[in-house]
């Protein structure tokens, strides 16, 4: 594969949490522009591979780099103007405003001394207005709903300017409503050139919104491709050990339906 | 496009809290020095604040005063109540920041600077100082240094079981400040009941009327350089709020923020507790009341706890001294001030603690 601009590319990772290998020779590449889903059941990895891939973790073997830079060059400074993270929603243990939160995501460009700049402030505001935010900017961060919560995080994380957005389950915790609307935000933010990482327990989700999806089982990608290359009845089986089949709506849209589960 | 001057400036962007920088400090500034004035003033020779300003005029080389006054006033205002004005603003100031300092890197409002037991470690210090008839240099001096040892042992036991994690902090914090604890109470039992005991009981109850003007100042250096030390690091305070990962994803250097953080807090703990006493309930309550004032934002929130806490505490000890003849210990002061003012506080403040 030729290298992309901007590509985070992970190499053959091994991972080991006493003695047995969490991730065991992972490759994964997420580039500028992409959406990747990935999918896995619970203790397949995800979590653990989203923290290396972070840089919150560093694997026992095999190699991350960033641009063709290995991340364990790089400050955590200048990793975050490349790589946020967008966690899964949670409470905030003061009632910062919405506006302090996205706030946080210019830290790593105006440093802890200084205080944000005109230039911060307008990267703020900017990020708020492109997730429609701002409404809320004076609100407390603490009496959201866990939906608007989510899009605080991910507009801090556009206010960090990094092109590459790692998230995890974005969607869980959020009605569906917010669920799709949230969806359709992520592709338009890739249209945009933004890669977004995201893990997710929907496979109708990576069906319908992403560009790419990789299955994690049992600490290996077991196939990444085209959500329709990748998503068959089969995978599903291997994955979650659930039967599905597979509908298509007339406009072509794809779901899966429970078969039987043993 | 426009060119970039002409673009008009969205209204949000003029009603960011740092608005508030610039008129909540100063008037925090004026309360501070309102109260400083007044309490140099009272006293059982009272003189009007015009009197105190007219003579800091006259020292400051601006003769308003004829000589005899002046030694007077010299007398009164800088040797007897000076020392001890300056060691409620110093230790005010370093209660409130500690506290709130602990309460944002533990993200917790309900922590107080005695979470990791730095308070029960100096208590105990300095009971033991005077057990074994140690000058006053000698009580200080181990006041600080039990302080520091009772939050070493406490981190000791969170890397030992929890590779430093914040459960395992807090735990070992209690465990710590339990162990120092029963440490004081082997103390108070050994201590000889007449002299000892009621002198190590008295002293716990914290006091400023023995501050020495050259302890003050001495103290106030390290004092000093931690609150900014401290004030510098506020926005990183507000990155870990939000959670270890998190605050690593936005560059932050968690593990070191949080070490140096516990180390000037447990700093500024200890050094007041060798100065004045144990003095409780200011690391937690000030805080919040300043939070309410400023918003969580902790660039804002430690120079104004700082200044809320000084000018708390000087309204502590001036009841202190006012409220009878003979003066009740500041430590009892701001129990009684506090607890009010928490349950206040607490109803207001409820709303953000989901």
């Amino acid at each position: 594969m030729a290298a992309q601009r901007g590509a985070l590319r992970a190499s053959r990772l091994l991972f080991r949490r006493a003695q047995r290998k969490v991730l065991d020779g992972v490759d994964l590449t997420l580039a500028p522009g992409d959406i990747l889903a990935l999918l896995g059941a619970n203790g397949a990895g995800k979590t653990t591979l989203l923290r290396c891939l972070l840089g919150l973790l560093r694997p026992h073997a095999g190699g991350i780099s960033l641009d063709d830079v290995p991340l364990a060059t790089l400050s955590r400074r200048a990793l975050a103007r490349r790589i946020a993270y967008v966690p899964q929603v949670h409470a905030a243990p003061f009632p910062y405003s919405v506006r302090e939160v996205v706030g946080l995501g210019r830290l790593p460009h105006h440093g802890p001394f200084a205080a944000p700049s005109e230039a911060d402030r307008a990267a703020v505001e900017a990020a708020i207005d492109q997730l429609g935010i701002g409404a809320l900017a004076k609100r407390p961060y603490t009496e959201l709903s866990g939906g608007e919560r989510q899009l605080t995080l991910i507009a801090r994380a556009l206010a960090q300017g990094a092109r590459l957005l790692i998230m995890d389950e974005p969607v869980s915790g959020l009605d569906f409503g917010h669920q799709m609307r949230l969806l359709e935000r992520l592709e338009r933010l890739a249209a945009d050139g933004y890669g977004i990482l995201k893990t997710t327990h929907h496979p109708d989700h990576a069906l319908a919104c992403a560009s790419r999806v990789a299955l994690l089982h049992e600490g290996r990608i077991e196939a990444d491709g085209p959500p329709a290359e990748v998503l068959s009845p089969q995978a599903i089986r291997r994955l979650y050990r659930v039967d599905v089949e597979i509908l298509r709506s007339p406009a072509g849209r794809g779901a899966f339906v429970p078969a039987g589960v043993d | 496009m426009t060119r970039p001057l002409a673009r008009p400036v969205p209204p949000s962007v003029a009603d960011t809290p740092r608005r508030g920088t610039l008129t909540l400090l100063p008037m925090l500034v004026l309360l501070l020095v309102a109260t400083a004035l007044v309490a140099l003033g009272s006293g059982r020779y009272p003189l009007s604040a015009a009197d105190v300003l007219r003579f800091f005029a006259s020292a400051a080389g601006w003769p308003l005063l004829d000589p005899e006054r002046y030694d007077l006033l010299y007398n009164l205002l800088v040797e007897i109540r000076l020392p001890r004005v300056l060691a409620a603003i110093l230790v005010g100031a370093a209660l409130a920041v500690s506290g709130a300092a602990f309460q944002g890197v533990f993200r917790n409002p309900l922590v107080s600077p005695n979470l990791l037991g730095v308070l029960s470690g100096a208590a105990f210090g300095a009971a033991a100082g005077m057990l074994f008839g140690g000058s006053w240099l000698l009580v200080q001096a181990s006041a600080f240094g039990c302080g520091l040892i009772a939050v070493a042992v406490a981190l000791m036991i969170a890397r030992a079981f929890g590779q430093g994690s914040l459960v395992m902090l807090v735990l070992g914090g209690i465990i710590s400040g339990a162990l120092f604890a029963a440490l004081l109470s082997v103390i108070k039992y050994v201590a000889d009941p007449y002299n000892e005991l009621p002198a190590i009981v008295i002293w716990l109850m914290g006091s400023l009327a023995s501050v020495d003007i050259r302890d003050a100042l001495w103290v106030s250096i390290p004092m000093g350089g931690a609150i900014v030390a401290l004030c510098a690091a506020g926005r990183w305070l507000d990155a870990l709020a939000m959670g270890d990962d998190e605050a690593r994803s936005l560059g932050v250097p968690v593990t070191a923020v949080r070490y140096v953080v516990i180390g000037c807090a447990t700093l500024l703990g200890a050094l007041t507790v060798s100065l004045a006493g144990m003095i409780g309930w200011v690391g937690l309550i000030v805080p919040h009341v300043a939070r309410l004032l400023c918003g969580p934002g902790h660039a804002l929130l430690l120079p104004a706890s700082a200044l809320l806490g000084a000018s708390f505490l000087l309204a502590a000890d001036l009841l202190a001294r006012a409220l009878t003849d003979s003066e009740i210990p500041i430590g009892i002061v701001t129990e009684l001030l506090g607890i009010p003012v928490f349950l206040l506080v607490l109803r207001r403040a409820r709303k953000g603690w989901s």
